[in-house]
């Protein structure tokens, strides 16, 4: 307190503990960063040492015997596993599907809410709500719209002289019926990004165009999507991330099948690590699907110099 | 003559334009509410009307059956209870955590570069998939006789939500002006001063916005609680309704009903705080 030059007339003066409390303003920087950093630190190395010492080992169901070095061979495995092969591509094809129907939908409806319905904040939050809602509420009533029997779906579809169909069960169906239940969920969330990007969007580039004879198109064009591109690239980025470790919608809705048609890759690191009690192995995919992830964002991320 | 009929037609494309554009709304409102409102209307059914069909469209002998057994024979308010708790906890650790390492990284300078490389790291520990953490979190949990607990739960939800509350921050205190701390601080008080008396009341919306962010990601939270969680004690509310859905039966109207209580806080909060919802999603997405 007595040494405490900077402690003027605030609250401060009054606590007790003054050389304490000078050493904390002096490393406040640090001191404010640290639990952050520390917690970080042990919920994130911790785990992916462990995955690398995993991933190099067979683990046995049985905890009492000891785990078996294998080297790359779990790594090794995933070369000549169909099953990792299918999984892999079923996540690709949900993402770049489910991503790109979820951004074009999301644009074009923040674009015509932007123009038409400016003021409407109560209609904005009411297209929001299906991304707040709990995924597995939403994959519960996506089963209840797809049943085959009583199903709201197959009665449309009657109704419409359409061929009533099995939906997530079908082997056709049932990766297109998980893209409509993720796109349902998902498209407000690239809506009210782009909405935000639109409403920060300059006035006066556009009454320039306009002067100039620009067509709405071209302005579109040539300055909405320009100015929308570091917001476009947030969103796809979220949406890419979050579409590569789908679980929830998958687990409810097919279970992974019909026929493996919908098995994605966290669906088949759940079943390799607890149905086949093969935790070695799941760690060994888990480390790849990480490895994935952190070269594609980080990658994106320095193109689109969204780090800086 | 003929300025005026270019005229006119003008106008009724641009009536047509409008129309559509409206029309194409309205799908997207009626896309939009029909599947929660079938969920609602389904819980309110006896177990017969669901299976009706042609379906029900509105629910003729409206029933709180459902909610009875949900909430009253089956343990579904404790697992409300327990997804409560749990995101309360989460929101409050992460908050307070993320908003002092968001401060420090908006307003501080270090050695080295190291603002940056501690940003992105801290973002990319976001990235890592869920799945990919669990095997060793349970290990982990497992070790230190944890499975089954609601302290375990908070652990592993922070690790999610404390990088992205440390973002959102950063990127609304970059966005206050300096200079009202700077003030302050030539005023007599101290930086941490500052911040508290300063920088931290006029955060208040940004802090109301990560706050509602991470409150909705625990509540929802699905994966992780699967795999820590095995006992009605500590099980939250997603996976005591993906327990209904049996590999011999679905409990419709049960899980319905449940389903439907899960989403009703979240739209009730979702429209009292849309302002902060809005605004702070935007400030901490848009501007990274």
């Amino acid at each position: 307190m007595l040494k405490s030059a900077s402690d003027g007339t605030s609250s401060t003066q009054s606590r007790p503990g003054g050389g304490l409390e000078q050493w904390a303003e002096r490393h406040l920087r640090y001191l404010m960063l640290a639990p952050t950093v520390l917690i970080l630190l042990a919920l994130t190395i911790f785990p992916s040492l462990y995955m690398f010492y995993a991933a190099v080992h067979k683990i046995s169901p049985n905890p009492d015997l000891p785990w078996e070095f294998v080297g790359a061979g779990n790594f090794a495995r995933l070369l000549s596993d169909a099953q990792f092969h299918v999984a892999l591509r079923n996540t690709i094809v949900f993402t770049v599907v489910a991503v790109t129907i979820e951004f074009l939908l999301g644009l074009g409806l923040a674009l015509l809410l932007d123009k038409f319905i400016r003021r409407l904040t109560f209609l904005k939050t009411v297209l929001m709500v299906p991304m707040m809602l709990p995924p597995i509420a939403v994959a519960i009533t996506w089963k209840l719209i797809y049943e085959p029997q009583f199903g709201v779906l197959n009665e449309i579809m009657y109704r419409l002289g359409l061929p009533l169909q099995a939906w997530a069960g079908d082997v056709n169906l049932a990766m297109f019926s998980i893209i409509v239940a993720d796109v349902w969920q998902w498209t407000p969330f690239i809506f009210l990004l782009m909405l935000a990007g639109l409403a920060s969007l300059p006035v006066e580039p556009y009454e320039a165009a306009a002067l100039d004879g620009a067509s709405s198109w071209r302005q579109f064009w040539d300055l909405t999507i320009p100015f929308l591109k570091p917001v476009i690239a947030i969103a796809l980025l979220l949406r890419v991330m979050d579409a590569l470790r789908l679980f929830d919608l998958v687990f409810i809705l097919t279970g992974g099948g019909p026929a493996d048609r919908t098995k994605v890759l966290s669906l088949y690191i759940y079943q390799v690590a607890y149905r086949f009690a093969d935790p070695g192995y799941a760690a060994a995919i888990s480390l790849f699907v990480l490895f994935v992830t952190i070269v594609l964002s980080t990658w994106f991320m320095k193109r689109m110099r969204l780090a800086d | 003559m003929a300025t005026r009929i270019l005229h006119r037609r003008s106008r009724t494309r641009e009536v047509l334009t409008r129309l559509s554009a409206y029309l194409a709304i309205l799908v997207a409102l009626i896309l939009t509410l029909f599947p929660i409102y079938w969920i609602a209307a389904n819980s309110f059914k006896f177990d017969i009307d669901i299976f009706a069909v042609p379906p029900e469209w509105l629910p003729r002998n409206p029933t709180l059956k459902h909610y009875e057994e949900a909430f009253i024979h089956r343990p579904f308010l404790r697992y409300a209870l327990n997804s409560f708790l749990v995101a309360v906890g989460t929101t409050v650790v992460s908050v307070v955590f993320g908003t002092m390492a968001g401060y420090a990284l908006a307003r501080f300078n270090y050695p080295w570069q190291w603002r940056k490389q501690i940003s992105f790291w801290i973002l990319s520990t976001r990235m890592m998939p869920p799945i990919v953490s669990i095997i060793p979190l349970y290990l982990f949990f497992n070790y230190f006789q944890m499975l089954n607990t609601k302290s375990a739960l908070v652990i592993a939800y922070t690790a999610f939500n404390l990088p992205f509350a440390t973002w959102m921050m950063k990127s609304y205190f970059q966005d206050l002006p300096v200079e009202l701390e700077e003030a302050a601080v030539v005023d007599g008080d101290t930086r941490w001063g500052a911040f508290r008396h300063v920088a931290l009341p006029l955060a208040r919306p940004g802090l109301a916005a990560t706050a509602i962010f991470c409150l909705i990601i625990s509540w929802n939270e699905f994966l992780l609680s699967l795999i820590i969680t095995l006992t009605e004690q500590s099980q939250t509310l997603p996976i005591g309704i993906a327990g209904r859905v049996t590999q011999y039966n679905t409990y419709w109207g049960e899980i319905s009903a449940a389903g439907f209580m899960a989403c009703v806080p979240i739209v009730i909060f979702a429209f009292i705080v849309q302002k902060h919802l809005v605004r702070g999603l935007s400030l901490g997405a848009v501007k990274g």
